[in-house]
């Protein structure tokens, strides 16, 4: 589903990701673990084309990002960002926020299917004629969720998708997120500091450090330590 | 004279809303010794308007209640704005969740520091204030002190900027400290280094410190009581190591929805809220 190959992304001088290669197959969940600074959330961004500055290949779904234009891109894959204070349009209503990718894309019926994505998040109907300022974090996170899920994109790229919210609502975002990806058949990438986060929703992972993949490992790897970097069991033992 | 630092009783915090007062903090009491204190709760428990209450920085539209407020012998709901004033940085300090939006950001994190040492000893000459100034971010961890002296906020990391923001407060050797989510914004590895930094001070210099998250389990393993707030009261006050004794089903709920990197992979608990929590506690 998605193929990366020797990634390697520049900003300036520095080098935020160097020559990191994955790829993540249909329907699976793939986390990206380590500190801030490390390039996991560099990676998303430039699978996503925010980032200019790159070398290597990002296929999705056979097709190349670099010959994919930026709806086609849109339609595959979307991104939910870590701080749903801040991807959310202010003045938006939430109706609006989630019909805008509808409209630019000129899908049919943008109203009916806001309130059936609405629905599918877990929120009423209502909650459409309502701003981003009269909701709570998790709530917000809901929203920027179906915002994501507008254009039906197989992909879901998830950059700390709980990580600005309360421990309690944590985990109704990751039950939630796990009930789209069984429902939608979606492949997740999720990108998190928090091990014990990755390990419950990704089928396999790759720790990152100092903008190299230190390794890659399954699910049932992290959780029997069958692991070779020590930079990987320091990460498990502080957490 | 009692030898707790800090005593507080029922204290009630609330905010004008349309139509009436919204409470925000509902009867809080708690006394602190010099020992490190967690305060647990979700967003919007009061657990950072009861620290802010004790600094005295709350807005002036806060409408604020207390039967008793004392710290070190001072009784702070009869203290002027003068004295507390004088208290807070000297004796009290209070460290913020993001270094990002506390640090002045055109201003070298140096001579912020600088600037805090001064205000609290007018006479003190300018070398021995930078001299305290390079020792202090030594003292927090900082590898090169003198290059991080005369960097910008915004050429700081997270972990380096809060571990200045920690040297800004402790610099002042107060006996009082409120962290309030300190480390919410770092990573795992840099949140247990400035943990540790935090431990050491306090220990060394026997302050008392009150740690203010929402992060039940890191609480757990760092202080040595917590209390857990909801919706503006004390449901339940632990010491820290019987943290599995928990009673309240609030607590019990709080731990079990965190994922652990072996747990089961079944959908998480999620808090189910009951109304009687709510209630008014004896």
């Amino acid at each position: 589903m998605i193929q990366v190959d020797h990634l390697t992304v520049n900003f300036g001088p520095s080098v935020a990701v160097r020559d990191v290669s994955f790829s993540v197959a249909q329907g699976e969940s793939f986390g990206l673990v380590g500190e801030s600074g490390s390039g996991k959330s560099t990676i998303l961004r430039t699978i996503m084309g925010l980032n200019p500055d790159w070398s290597g290949s990002i296929k999705i779904d056979g097709q190349d990002t670099k010959s994919t234009s930026r709806t086609d891109l849109a339609r595959r894959a979307q991104m939910v960002f870590q701080d749903p204070y801040a991807s959310l349009h202010p003045r938006y209503v939430i109706g609006q926020a989630i019909a805008e990718p509808m409209r630019i894309n000129k899908l049919p019926d943008p109203e009916k299917r806001t309130v059936e994505l609405l629905d599918l998040i877990g929120l009423p109907g209502q909650f459409r004629f309502r701003f981003p300022h009269e909701l709570s974090g998790g709530q917000r996170q809901r929203v920027a969720i179906a915002r994501a899920l507008a254009l039906n994109p197989k992909i879901l790229l998830l950059d700390e998708p709980t990580s600005a919210l309360d421990v309690s609502i944590q985990a109704e975002i990751l039950n939630l997120l796990n009930q789209l990806r069984k429902e939608l058949g979606l492949t997740f990438v999720i990108v998190s500091h928090d091990l014990a986060v990755i390990s419950y929703m990704c089928d396999r992972l790759m720790v990152m450090r100092n903008a190299e993949a230190v390794e890659t490992l399954s699910r049932e790897q992290l959780r029997s330590r069958d692991i070779a970097q020590s930079y990987t069991r320091e990460l498990i033992a502080a957490s | 004279m009692s030898e707790n630092l800090v005593e507080i009783e029922n204290l009630r915090i609330a905010f004008p809303r349309e139509g009436g007062m919204s409470d925000a903090v509902r009867g809080v009491s708690l006394s602190l010794g010099r020992e490190k204190l967690g305060i647990v709760g979700e967003s919007g428990s009061g657990k950072s308007l009861t620290g802010r209450a004790l600094l005295g920085v709350l807005p002036s539209y806060a409408k604020i209640s207390v039967d008793k407020m004392v710290f070190d012998g001072i009784d702070l709901t009869a203290a002027s704005p003068k004295l507390r004033r004088s208290l807070r940085g000297g004796r009290m300090g209070m460290i913020l969740q993001d270094p990002k939006f506390s640090l002045n950001p055109v201003m070298r994190v140096g001579l912020q520091i600088v600037e805090a040492i001064r205000i609290g000893d007018k006479k003190l000459p300018k070398r021995e204030a930078f001299k305290q100034a390079l020792a202090v971010l030594e003292a927090v961890h900082i590898r090169d002190p003198e290059r991080v002296f005369s960097l910008y906020p915004h050429e700081l990391s997270g972990g380096m900027g809060q571990r200045v923001m920690i040297a800004m407060m402790v610099v002042r050797e107060p006996d009082l400290l409120i962290a309030d989510e300190p480390t919410s914004a770092l990573d795992v590895t840099v949140q247990t280094q400035v943990l540790s930094i935090l431990d050491e001070l306090v220990t060394r210099r026997g302050m008392g410190l009150i740690f203010i998250s929402h992060d039940l389990r890191l609480v757990s393993r760092f202080c040595d009581r917590v209390i857990v707030m909801y919706a503006g009261q004390i449901v339940e006050t632990l010491r820290a190591d019987r943290l599995n004794e928990a009673s309240h089903p609030y607590t019990r709920g709080l731990l079990a929805c965190l994922p652990t990197i072996d747990g089961p992979l079944d959908p998480l608990p999620v808090l189910q809220r009951q109304a009687s929590w709510l209630e008014a506690r004896p």
